[in-house]
């Protein structure tokens, strides 16, 4: 039997703009992605593919159609319980890391904590995920000073903080030479072997696919089920 | 919702870290609010010397004034229209005033100078229960004479040297027996005066508290005579029913009951007075009558009823008039204090504006970390209110400034004149409550719009800005 779907999406559809400039990006697409999947989402810039991750990390909002993830029914989902989800269930890494300048290391890190009434032992969990991606002794250093590599392992420390069921990377390894890159696809892989956390990954990168356990391409806003990893030619990016 | 010392700190934080934006959303509340609490504090100080001066729920009631022909037909001020007066609910109390309604004059030495004054038309009675609330004099303020207190015969050529007491008594001339002396007291218009007018330009001693004036200089200082029936003026017209004669009078002290300008002695010694000089009507017919009203308010309904009854009318009060323009004044005044404040929350809601556009992004990442739209509200509204608590602190820094730069000023290059007050500010803790108050609720407003909008971006769209 089937494990209990992680998300849900049914008929989801999407546009920007009114009028004459409207622009269909999501047509009415559907998805099941199972808990403790890692899923590859691929296709062409402009396919939606970042879109159908916003909508899914509620980030954005859907024109139509039934989502639903990790028990919480979107369209019944008021605001505040939403950000209660992202914050404590759902993390996010970006292609441009999205790291506050201003903070140090552990200060990214520990941000979702600031949202969190019950938080504990905040900075001592902030220092335990920073040494996870191999920062430890980076803590109280400011984004500025870090490379691209560890800049976004401070983005996944930062995503891990709160020990997310489920991982949202838009273009991880957008940013990030070949060796980091791997580097970063490894810790992915072993994140979600290892802990359970069900992953999706929008990518062009080759080799996230071939750790994938299911690659999704999208063109035009609707999506293609590609059977097995590795079988499915990403085109450009996302 | 996030909780209130990460609230606080995110706050902080976020303003420490953008100097040039505070300053910019700062500067006109600073200067709006130091407005405010300087001129609200001027007004408050003016009011209380004002209304310290001219008490506002205590008025003085008059007679018309009418004439023919140079004959006056006033209507008369007599114990029935006092009695009237007492019978009005807004009324607590209703006191005659008479003045003395012959010729007479004041003279003896004071500091070693011969010293002559008008008495008549200076000077009337008042209840001696009307000071009763005034300790300084209330003990001494007495119509000794009603009261049979004469003493033993004396030698008017001794003078007080004849009488046991010499401080309050004295021989009187007609009946050669000790009485005590007419108590005087005077207002505190007239000891200012003195001091800023007479003291100096007659060489005479500077008087502070007239009871440590006269502690130190002893009681003999403050005798004089005055002479019934005498004037200073030539030509007088009236025909007096008596032959003129002395009394001995001691100044006793300083009390706002006494005659504006003039002095003032217990109202039977001028009932008597009056009756000997000027005949019986005279000692039955008040000159005022002052009303003390149960409080401020009811002098509306009061002067209403005035105007309604033909007999009486309001004296023209200065406090009054003084009291309304220093009230338009004061409405002025905080109107141009709250357009400063106004206008700089306009200002504040243009730089909150652009910096909430400029901090779209990091307004993403904190959704997307689990910020919700109420959280994101109260960090830009946060920002705004530490804004304007900084600038309330500022600006009231900057008005006490300004106060002490006034208060050296006035002392070093304005002239001394009645009732100038020392410090022309009067800060009370409230001035700075509301200064503070205000500033933080004009820039609340002042970034609730952009709040709004900080609060509505849709994440995505706000992540997309790079």
């Amino acid at each position: 039997m089937a494990p209990d779907p992680v998300i849900q999406l049914e008929r989801v559809t999407k546009s920007y703009g009114d009028g004459a400039g409207k622009t269909q990006v999501l047509r009415g697409v559907s998805l099941d992605v199972p808990r403790g999947e890692l899923l590859a989402l691929v296709g062409q810039s402009g396919s939606g593919k970042s879109t159908l991750l916003n909508i899914v990390g509620g980030l954005d909002k859907a024109d139509a159609g039934a989502i639903r993830v990790l028990g919480h029914d979107y369209g019944a989902t008021r605001e505040p319980a939403l950000a209660r989800l992202r914050n404590a269930k759902i993390g996010f890494v970006f292609q441009a890391f999205n790291l506050l300048d201003h903070l140090t290391c552990v200060g990214n890190v520990t941000l979702p904590a600031s949202f969190d009434r019950g938080a504990r032992d905040v900075d001592k969990r902030g220092r335990e995920a920073l040494g996870r991606v191999g920062l430890g002794d980076h803590a109280l250093r400011k984004p500025s000073e870090l490379s691209g590599g560890q800049k976004q392992r401070v983005a996944i420390a930062r995503a891990l903080f709160n020990r997310p069921e489920l991982l949202l990377c838009d273009e991880p390894t957008g940013n990030l030479d070949s060796a980091t890159g791997h580097e970063v696809i490894e810790f992915f892989r072993e994140l979600n072997q290892k802990d359970g956390v069900t992953l999706i990954i929008v990518t062009h990168e080759r080799r996230m696919s071939t750790i994938a356990q299911r690659v999704i391409t999208m063109r035009d806003g609707q999506i293609v089920e590609g059977d097995q990893a590795g079988n499915e030619d990403t085109g450009g990016p996302a | 919702m996030m909780p209130a010392r990460n609230l606080s700190s995110m706050v902080a934080g976020n303003t420490v870290r953008s100097p040039r934006h505070f300053v910019f959303s700062a500067i006109g509340v600073v200067i709006g609010i130091g407005a405010f609490v300087f001129f609200l504090a001027g007004v408050l100080r003016v009011q209380s010397v004002l209304f310290s001066v001219f008490p506002l729920e205590e008025v003085e009631v008059i007679a018309p004034h009418t004439s023919i022909a140079g004959k006056n037909l006033s209507q008369k001020l007599t114990q029935e229209t006092v009695d009237l007066i007492k019978r009005r609910p807004e009324v607590k109390d209703a006191l005659p005033r008479m003045t003395l309604q012959f010729p007479a004059v004041g003279f003896g030495k004071f500091e070693g100078q011969e010293i002559r004054f008008e008495v008549g038309g200076f000077t009337d009675g008042i209840p001696t229960s009307y000071v009763g609330d005034d300790p300084k004099v209330s003990d001494r303020f007495l119509d000794n004479d009603a009261a049979g207190v004469i003493g033993p015969a004396c030698k008017p050529e001794l003078g007080s040297k004849g009488c046991p007491d010499r401080a309050w008594q004295y021989c009187d001339k007609v009946d050669q027996r000790c009485h005590a002396r007419i108590p005087v007291i005077v207002s505190p218009t007239v000891l200012e005066l003195y001091n800023t007018q007479v003291a100096q330009s007659h060489g005479l001693p500077h008087i502070g508290a007239m009871e440590q004036f006269i502690a130190e200089r002893g009681r003999e200082r403050m005798h004089f005579t005055i002479g019934l029936g005498d004037t200073m003026v030539a030509g007088s017209n009236l025909a007096m029913t008596a032959a003129h004669r002395e009394v001995g009078a001691i100044m006793i002290g300083v009390s706002k009951k006494a005659k504006r300008v003039g002095l003032t002695v217990p109202i039977g010694y001028v009932e008597r007075w009056n009756r000997e000089f000027a005949g019986e009507a005279a000692s039955k017919e008040f000159s005022s009558i002052v009303v003390t009203l149960r409080d401020k308010d009811r002098l509306a309904p009061f002067t209403k009823w005035l105007q309604d009854e033909p007999r009486l009318k309001l004296e023209d009060s200065l406090g009054e008039q003084f009291g309304t323009v220093v009230f338009v004044i004061t409405i002025v005044l905080l109107a141009i204090s709250f357009v400063i404040v106004g206008i700089s929350a306009i200002n504040i809601a243009h730089n909150f504006f652009m910096q909430v556009t400029e901090r779209r992004r990091e307004i993403g990442i904190l959704r997307a970390v689990g910020a919700s739209q109420r959280d994101v509200l109260m960090i830009v509204l946060g920002e705004a209110a530490l804004i304007g608590l900084v600038s309330g602190v500022l600006g009231s820094v900057v008005a006490v400034g300004g106060s002490l730069f006034v208060d050296w000023a006035s002392a070093a290059f304005v002239p001394d004149f009645p009732f100038k007050p020392a410090s022309w500010f009067d800060f009370e803790w409230w001035i700075f409550a509301q200064g503070i108050g205000f500033s933080v609720l004009f820039c609340v407003v002042g970034g609730w719009l952009p709040a709004r909008k900080a609060a509505q971006m849709e994440p995505a769209a706000a992540l997309a800005q790079n």
